[in-house]
């Protein structure tokens, strides 16, 4: 591989071997879980992790930081609910075609947003998520208002508490794990280079003939179907909906801390700030009550790894690794032997 | 053959009229060179061209063809290629991915296709050779010197297959041997039947490289010509010197 981000230099196979090692002691969880509490925060770090993959479509493939994500999942969550229980739909039937339609609305939205960029956009996702708190505050006839809205369960009764948050621990971890397939494969795609030269320079990538518009919105949809997706599930899981909780800035700075303390531009970046971010967030509320403590702890998170990881966890990792590789050094040249050994090797593959 | 012309092509910043009615021409196949003393208008009327701003009256015409106000990205599918003032690289990627970024798509399938296909990587490659910084397409682009920036900035330019270059101040801060390939590599390129408009301040570079020469003075051309011409033209000694 030959891109920053995917600078192989681990070799394959004992990336492979750690791949699948991860995932088995991921799908593993619900078993070894001590209880069910400890089950349901595993339930909401996977629902966190599919969150912050969706985000990152955006967030670390365009450097975009929105901090309104919540909008998407808040109307995947209402949509899959309303289509429950006002057409009588199938739950998961009405959990796709809720994010079916939330990706449809994020056209027009993003049309609108991706003309700003910097902090102009970060506000207008804000003022995204602000809005649709106060209509599903105020539309109380629909979405149940501040009292809420109650969302039948998809299993039936028959099937206990913590058998529910097994079975939506793994539909949580099969989506984040769509999500990663379609960004690692966005990422190395054409579109992704343009895509990562629009991070870099929006301009430059202009004046080299990326249609920087149309990359964007084509991930910002992608970004809010997933979104979308796993407020649905979040929803069918949790069985009610408060718009105070649905749309909040607060969940999309949540999605930023994770992604930017993972690594944005890493695929597993947002997975593990998801892990991080959401265990610290279960710790505080479990060790000091419904307070404000647990957001102090995570701002002062966000100041630390701002300061002292900004590329995040994974990118400073690998970097403490290299400094015990021999011959590492940051400029990384290639010999006249080597180059030719490479074209060799490449010709005879195009063969 | 006129290929690229602006006719009264006019930008406004607040009272500041950096490009003001500028009505000019440039000769397919030509290394034409604009010059003009500090703010003057030359990099916002390269920026109006391009499309990076959109103008605020007047047009600029390509092959035949209005392209005034078109996005940048559609500027340069239609062969009009650029570098920046100050040199800008994808600092974060490879020096071969900043090439890659140059590979011209159409198309979703193409779009969806892997990044690093053997063709494109050739193509890159040959590129990087060409401008002679091959042996450092793994470093990332922010590890280079600002020479070699230079150089990696032509051939991702070079990667869209551009009929014309535009190149803002290709010499400014570079040494005078990397400026001596710089202007082989413009001939080169030219002598092969591309067409360069360049700004540059290096005047030696501009006299020995051009075939023609306009000049700017607040914001719209005040002569044209070859650059022995303009190079004695009083109204250029005036802007230049103020004498």
């Amino acid at each position: 591989m030959l891109s920053a981000s995917s600078h192989g230099r681990t070799p394959a196979a004992i990336r492979l071997v750690a791949a699948v090692v991860l995932l088995g002691l991921v799908l593993a969880f619900p078993a070894l879980a001590p209880d069910p509490f400890i089950l349901s925060v595993g339930v909401v770090i996977a629902s966190y992790a599919a969150l912050a993959v969706a985000w990152n479509f955006v967030g670390g493939l365009t450097g975009y930081i929105s901090l309104g994500h919540a909008a998407y999942s808040g109307l995947g969550g209402y949509g899959t609910a309303l289509l429950i229980t006002e057409a009588g739909v199938n739950p998961w039937v009405s959990m796709v075609v809720a994010a079916l339609l939330v990706g449809a609305a994020a056209v027009p939205i993003g049309i609108a947003s991706l003309r700003v960029r910097g902090a102009s956009f970060v506000i207008v996702s804000i003022a995204l998520v602000l809005i649709l708190l106060l209509v599903a505050q105020s539309w109380a006839g629909v979405t149940g208002g501040s009292n809420g809205l109650r969302v039948p369960r998809p299993f039936g009764t028959d099937v206990l508490r913590p058998e529910q948050h097994e079975r939506f621990f793994y539909l949580f971890v099969a989506l984040t794990l769509v999500a990663l397939v379609l960004w690692w494969l966005i990422d190395r795609s054409r579109l992704g280079t343009g895509l990562k030269a629009i991070r870099e320079d929006e301009d430059k990538a202009q004046a080299l003939g990326v249609p920087t518009f149309a990359y964007k919105l084509v991930v910002f949809v992608v970004s809010a179907f997933f979104t979308a997706m796993a407020g649905g599930m979040y929803a069918l899981w949790f069985g009610s909906l408060d718009p105070i909780f649905q749309f909040s800035i607060l969940t999309g700075s949540y999605l930023v801390l994770m992604s930017l303390l993972g690594g944005v531009r890493s695929l597993l970046g947002p997975v593990v700030g998801a892990v991080i971010v959401g265990y610290a967030v279960e710790f505080f509320k479990n060790q000091y009550g419904d307070t404000q403590l647990h957001l102090v702890a995570l701002g002062l998170l966000l100041a630390l790894v701002v300061l002292f990881m900004p590329d995040g966890v994974i990118p400073w990792l690998t970097s403490q690794l290299d400094r015990f590789r021999p011959g590492g050094t940051s400029i990384r040249e290639v010999d006249a032997a080597q180059l030719a050994e490479e074209r060799k090797a490449l010709e005879e593959a195009k063969r | 053959m006129t290929f690229l012309e602006t006719n009264g092509l006019t930008k406004a910043f607040g009272g500041v009229r950096a490009v003001d009615e500028a009505t000019v021409s440039f000769q397919e196949g030509r290394i034409n060179a604009l010059i003009g003393p500090n703010g003057s208008g030359k990099t916002t009327f390269f920026n109006c061209v391009t499309g990076m701003i959109r103008p605020d009256s007047g047009t600029v015409t390509y092959r035949g063809r209005d392209v005034t106000g078109h996005a940048p990205h559609r500027i340069a599918r239609a062969g009009l290629g650029r570098s920046f003032q100050l040199c800008r690289v994808f600092p974060r990627m490879t020096v071969l991915d900043n090439v890659l970024a140059g590979v011209r798509s159409t198309g979703l399938a193409h779009r969806l296709r892997g990044a690093h296909n053997p063709d494109d990587i050739a193509r890159a490659r040959e590129l990087l050779a060409r401008v002679g910084i091959e042996h450092l397409e793994r470093s990332e682009a922010r590890d280079i010197s600002y020479g070699q920036q230079k150089l990696l900035e032509l051939a991702g330019v070079l990667m869209a297959e551009p009929d014309t270059i535009m190149l803002d101040e290709p010499a400014g801060g570079v040494n005078p041997a990397l400026i001596g390939r710089i202007a082989t590599l413009v001939r080169e390129l030219n002598a092969e039947g591309r067409t360069f408009v360049i700004v540059e301040h290096n005047m030696e570079l501009v006299m020995s490289l051009s075939d023609h020469v306009v000049v700017f003075d607040r914001g719209r051309p005040i002569a044209s010509g070859a650059p022995a011409d303009v190079q004695n033209d009083p109204r250029v000694l005036e802007a230049y010197l103020g004498v």
